[in-house]
């Protein structure tokens, strides 16, 4: 028996039908079930094979299964969110891994949560979702800059340069969680400065979590992870604040990376809908 | 605009599309998965453990830790120690080929020795703030961090692992240091 793989649910388009990107499964073609002025962006999958222990636990743990899904389902939304020619529809994305049991009980939930689906859409319409990554470069050299300014750690350091290795050790440690601590504070400082300046920008922001180096495959600590809620209008000086910000950042061992738009996946889930 | 693929990593995706996103739960709704990217992070580093653990059966390097009567004997043999290290780090770093397959175990090996190290040193600088200690103790234990510490740098150095990947992120608990 095959259910239905939901994607996003969209304004109404001129053209729901057309799909070039393949559904989830990598055989069933992505189509939409009309429902008023929504549309619901879906792919058949085999109920059985979805449900099965096999994949459930793929889904957890196999992370090149999760990789090669997670993108599939990202680049249906994508399409669906670039169906118009003029600007984007707006989108509801869903998250990864929703399926229904069959076609009435999509429409089920189309006809009880229209009016919320249609008052979320309404809330993001003209608005696009950018994210802003931040990550540390170099802390040695964000450190030294710490130093640089520092006048109790600079007298510090020339106290201990007289001192017996041992003694020194202590003294050297000491000034190590200082400078540490100095820095942290320093970053905290930079980062809610930035969280506070782009969302001057933007219509939302939001912090997400910041994600270790197991997921983001770089060196460099990420220190920093939001992502705004940007008006079409908005979005030119909003790339203008980041990018100022940016060489400001650079001088400072800091590295900015920043994408969009994207579907508005921080600014659509608000509360689980039972 | 739509050159936003070819600059957009992997981890953007799934940032977004495994947490993020609209959630609908019924009785006619089934969900494959539920990650948690955080989770996700350490079931990482836990799998590149078990594919190591295949390849080491080696044990750690014998350490001589027999405390000498005399004083001078022990500090100089740590400052031998510190030196030996010392040396070696630059070495090891330009040899730039870290044993990767083994990165994930000694990570988390390490991770927990630097746990017990932090430990030891914040009691360490406790006694020596109370000042209940000699100078001469201050200068052999000072010298003993020291020597731990730099034999650290040594493993971490040998495995190519950086100060900041001393950690292990244990999900709502925080990280462990």
């Amino acid at each position: 028996m095959d259910g239905l793989y939901l994607y996003c649910i969209r304004d109404k388009t001129e053209d729901p039908s057309s799909f070039h990107t393949g559904g989830i499964d990598g055989k069933k073609e992505v189509f939409t079930i009309i429902h008023n002025e929504l549309e619901a962006v879906v792919s058949r999958v085999s109920l059985s094979k979805f449900t099965s222990r096999e994949i459930q636990k793929k889904a957890v743990e196999d992370l090149n299964w999760i990789k090669e899904k997670a993108v599939i389902h990202e680049d249906v939304i994508e399409e669906a969110m670039r169906a118009a020619e003029d600007g984007l529809v707006n989108v509801i994305p869903m998250r990864f891994g929703i399926i229904f049991k069959n076609k009435t009980g999509l429409e089920e939930i189309l006809s009880r949560d229209y009016v919320k689906m249609r008052r979320l859409l309404n809330k993001i319409r003209g608005k696009q979702e950018w994210s802003v990554k931040v990550y540390l470069m170099d802390s040695e050299r964000f450190e030294l800059i710490i130093k640089e300014i520092n006048e109790e750690i600079r007298l510090k350091e020339k106290e201990m340069a007289s001192m017996p290795e041992g003694m020194a050790y202590f003294m050297e440690e000491e000034l190590k969680e200082a400078v540490r601590s100095e820095a942290n504070k320093e970053l905290e400082t930079i980062l809610d400065a930035l969280f506070r300046r782009l969302g001057e920008e933007a219509a939302g922001s939001v912090k997400t979590k910041i994600l270790d180096s197991e997921m983001t495959g770089k060196t460099e600590r990420m220190v920093f992870n939001a992502a705004f809620l940007v008006h079409v209008d908005k979005v030119d000086p909003f790339k203008k604040a980041l990018e100022g910000i940016d060489e400001d950042m650079q001088t400072k061992g800091l590295h900015l990376e920043y994408s969009g738009p994207w579907p508005p996946f921080n600014f659509t889930n608000g509360g689980e809908q039972a | 605009m739509m050159n936003k693929r070819d600059k957009v990593t992997l981890v953007e995706v799934l940032d977004k599309v495994l947490e993020k996103g609209a959630v609908i739960n019924g009785d006619m709704v089934i969900r494959v998965a539920d990650v948690d990217l955080v989770y996700l992070g350490l079931r990482l580093i836990l799998t590149s453990v078990s594919k190591a653990e295949e390849l080491s059966g080696r044990s750690p390097g014998s350490h001589e830790r027999e405390l000498t009567e005399e004083d001078r004997a022990y500090i100089d043999k740590l400052q031998k120690e510190i030196k030996k290290a010392e040396e070696n780090i630059p070495r090891l770093i330009n040899a730039g080929s870290p044993r990767e397959t083994e990165q994930g175990l000694a990570k988390l090996i390490l991770s927990i020795v630097e746990l017990i190290r932090k430990l030891m040193e914040k009691e360490a600088f406790r006694r020596v703030r109370k000042g209940s200690l000699s100078q001469v103790e201050i200068q052999k234990l000072g010298l003993s961090l020291k020597a731990v510490k730099k034999k650290m740098q040594e493993i971490q150095a040998i495995f190519g692992i950086a100060d900041e990947d001393l950690n292990l992120n244990l999900g709502p608990l925080g990280d462990l240091l």
